[in-house]
């Protein structure tokens, strides 16, 4: 009981940040504390670790309707170390995710009505008013993250442990899998985002030869690859800059041509 | 240009400090209609109160009303637009505000497409991939360096944004600026690849466990597919499912992810993977 107060309150707060400040948003973040919070830091370790790269280029997309992160990390973390098991917050997190995501859109179409409220206080041109128009959002958001958390972590841990007991090995086995091939998702709207130019392809080879042979980490692929970026900045500027020059020579000459006269 | 003397309505660096600690709450009114409109004049009231604290209300009804228009970009990108609203707010009179309109217009689509490339796409995952890959090892230090790693940037485009934008604004986006920004935006295209390719190696790991007995020879295909390239499978299956992705526009990731779930189980089941 203490317990799922404490995760649907965490998950209140990072519903806040999500919308406000952007500071958490993020599974490892998120996971991190609720093990903290629930007195299992390795397993909220481990499972944010796991759902931060298998998220890794999902819910960051403006243009879809992103699975909710906040919901999906919480809820999973907390009934996963409940009932012990990365598989098993990962197997919860993915449908927990998708489902919370509607919960976003009906938020976002309802608050359509503020629209009209606040052209309302614009007509008052009193400036003083303008800022009040938060605070009826602010607890929305925090309920439609905190209270689905608090059912799903005080109601949910006893059943989800039930179920997993009940379900054959090679299925956990295959959602462990799976939480090794989901990366590849994020990864690839990713690379659908940055992938602007066809010949954008070598440099993502090269850092995965760069980690599949030198067995390089993160942090040395990202320094070595600043002076690559360096490097095609100013090839690009330069193609470009002889391009502008090849236009204003003809310019240039054009000019001379009038002075003719 | 009618720039009144008054000193009284000059912006002075507190109320775009204001400015900052509004936008913290930016995006709570974000709504399917105006989307960050509402959020943008809550940010922006501080700079509309010193302009026209001392102008009749109709002025004060129709800068509110201007700034309750459409508006969506990137948070990180928002903090520049309101700082260069704020210096073209203060450098225009009453019958030029379309300016103002049209500058914020003009700014938040490339400007979002900046602020996605550089921090959504390049430095979130850099910060997240740093920050898991010491969580794995189960140390505290993971999350502590990731939030670390990605807020100094968060908050100091934010901060630094919101004051640039005032101080440098027009310049920032005519002429070289927009250069400078464009070219920011193809290096971290190539960082962010080279990071994301990386991440491919250490992140997709895909396990095959499925052989071939013939006789007294057993091919494991984990080690034919390695002897030509380690991780050569994880690369295959990223590549296909970006693909996947690229030919739905990138709308159907939920239903991909179910799918991947259910072809592992079903895969694990026939003894593929393990």
């Amino acid at each position: 009981m203490i317990n799922a107060i404490l995760v649907s309150v965490w998950a209140g707060i990072c519903a806040l940040d999500d919308l406000g400040t952007q500071m958490i948003r993020r599974p490892l973040l998120i996971s991190a504390v609720v093990g903290l919070l629930m007195g299992d830091l390795k397993d909220g370790l481990l499972i944010g670790a796991t759902l931060e790269v298998m998220w890794m280029g999902v819910g960051n997309v403006g243009a879809y309707a992103a699975p909710d992160l906040i919901s999906g990390s919480a809820i999973g973390t907390a009934l996963g170390i409940a009932s012990g098991g990365t598989a098993t917050a990962v197997a919860l997190a993915v449908p927990t995710s998708l489902l919370a995501q509607q919960l976003l859109i009906l938020y976002r179409s309802g608050i359509v009505y503020l629209n009209p409220i606040m052209d309302r206080v614009a007509e008052t041109g009193d400036f003083d008013k303008v800022f009040r128009i938060n605070y009826i959002p602010m607890l929305l958001t925090f309920l439609i993250r905190a209270v689905p958390t608090f059912l799903a972590v005080y109601f949910g841990s006893g059943a989800i442990k039930s179920v997993v007991n009940a379900l054959p090995k090679q299925v956990m086995t295959g959602l462990s899998v799976a939480g090794s091939i989901i990366p590849a998702v994020g990864i690839g709207l990713l690379m659908l985002m940055m992938m602007k130019k066809g010949e954008l392809w070598v440099f993502f080879i090269a850092g995965f030869t760069l980690a599949v042979y030198l067995k390089l980490s993160v942090l040395p692929v990202t320094l070595i690859s600043l002076p690559m970026a360096l490097i095609y900045d100013y090839a690009t500027q330069k193609a470009n800059s002889a391009k502008d020059n090849s236009e204003s020579d003809s310019k240039i000459v054009n000019e001379e041509e009038e002075y003719d006269l | 240009m009618e720039n009144s003397n008054n000193q009284n309505n000059k912006i002075t660096k507190k109320d775009l400090n204001k400015v900052f600690w509004r936008m913290q709450c930016l995006n709570f009114t974000n709504n399917f209609q105006s989307m960050q409109a509402i959020g943008f004049l809550s940010s922006f009231v501080p700079v509309l109160k010193r302009l026209y604290h001392d102008k009749p209300k109709e002025e004060k009804v129709n800068a509110m009303k201007r700034h309750l228009q459409f508006f969506n970009s990137h948070v990180n990108a928002d903090a520049l637009i309101l700082g260069i609203s704020a210096a073209v707010e203060e450098t225009t009179s009453e019958d030029e505000k379309e300016t103002v309109t049209a500058i914020k217009t003009g700014l938040m689509g490339p400007l979002a497409g900046i602020g996605d490339s550089v921090l959504k796409f390049t430095w979130l995952p850099i910060c997240g991939s740093i920050g898991a890959s010491l969580a794995f090892s189960g140390s505290i230090l993971g999350p502590i360096i990731m939030f670390l790693m990605y807020n100094i940037v968060n908050v100091g485009t934010k901060y630094y944004g919101i004051h640039w934008g005032y101080s440098k604004g027009i310049e920032l986006i005519s002429g070289s600026g927009s250069n400078v920004l464009q070219r920011l935006s193809n290096m971290a295209n190539v960082v962010g690849l080279t990071v994301i390719g990386a991440l491919v190696a250490s992140v997709v790991k895909v396990n095959i466990i499925a052989k071939i007995s013939a006789g007294k020879n057993t091919i494991k295909f984990q080690d034919m597919f390695d002897k030509v390239m380690p991780g050569l499978f994880s690369l295959l299956v990223t590549i296909a499912v970006y693909q996947i992705l690229k030919k739905t526009n990138g709308k159907h990731a939920p239903l991909l992810i179910l799918s991947i779930m259910i072809i592992s189980i079903v895969l694990t089941y026939l003894g593929v993977f393990g």
